[in-house]
């Protein structure tokens, strides 16, 4: 299971989300938490971090670079292909999760959500990544 | 359109949840009327979003008095937050941004088609909502241990 050492990158245009998924996560026992307003500023973090960036958490619609853009990115870099990426929407349709899906979400969750849904997606992602 | 219950219930019970989970608030929903017809609050925030699909266009507006707001951001982060910052001001986006995205499943599941938006921030002192149709608005007020705030659907 993702730990107190485990480095989350969250990425979130508002703020308050921010502030609300760094503080779902410290509930939930992690700690090591680095902010991103968007996917051009979390591409970069992710790129210079060291030690690096083990779990990513971002939101879907964001300007510039959509949460989307970045799980793509991610997903097409031969450096960070396997990071585990959980995406945070507020509009979870079903063409909206196989659209995540087929770009290689790891997970995803719906707001509004509880610390123990956030832990529930945080287990089955770090099972996906060990197994 | 003619508004109808059924196109509120996804607000109220969106509203409902939304406050219960991320803001630790009990939102209990009040009756609903007509803007005019009662008075209001003052708002010192509020988010707008613009809803539109083939069988609806119009805006929905989550209004806040200054201290309920507040109270939703002190449980909802943590903090004791004492005025309304530039740092806070999104959260009213953000609650909106939430409600609108249950609500906009729901909808699209009975036939709607809404589309995707992006909300915005007023702020001010004393905020007073006003339709620019000859539409009524409809108010759906909410009550809480910190006061009362709104939800306003207006339709072009």
């Amino acid at each position: 299971m993702f730990g107190p050492t485990t480095k989350v990158l969250v990425v979130d245009d508002m703020l308050t989300m921010r502030k609300l998924v760094s503080k779902t996560l410290r509930e939930i026992g992690l700690t090591e938490i680095t902010e991103a307003s968007d996917g051009v500023l979390a591409w970069e973090a992710i790129e210079k971090a060291a030690p690096p960036i083990e779990l990513v958490i971002s939101d879907w619609n964001m300007p510039n670079c959509t949460g989307m853009d970045l799980l793509k990115k991610i997903r097409g870099s031969s450096k960070h292909a396997a990071l585990p990426f959980i995406m945070v929407t507020a509009e979870a349709e079903q063409h909206q999760v196989v659209e995540a899906v087929k770009a290689g979400v790891s997970n995803y969750v719906v707001k509004p959500f509880t610390p123990e849904a956030l832990r529930e997606k945080l287990e089955a992602v770090h099972k996906k990544a060990s197994g | 359109m003619q508004l109808d219950a059924n196109f509120f219930k996804p607000f109220v019970d969106g509203a409902m949840k939304t406050f219960e989970i991320s803001c630790k608030l009990k939102a209990l929903p009040q009756k609903p009327f007509l803007k005019g017809s009662q008075p209001q609050p003052e708002f010192a925030i509020a988010g707008v979003i613009g809803l539109t699909s083939p069988k609806f266009n119009g805006n929905i507006t989550l209004c806040f008095p200054a201290p309920v707001f507040l109270a939703a951001m002190s449980s909802m982060l943590g903090e004791d937050f004492k005025e309304i910052t530039d740092d806070l001001q999104d959260g009213v986006a953000e609650l909106l941004n939430i409600i609108y995205g249950q609500a906009k499943v729901v909808l699209n599941q009975q036939g709607h088609a809404v589309e995707k938006a992006i909300p915005s921030v007023i702020r001010g002192s004393q905020i007073r909502t006003t339709a620019v149709s000859s539409t009524p608005v409809m108010v759906l007020p909410f009550k809480t241990d910190a006061g009362e705030f709104h939800i306003e659907i207006c339709s072009e």
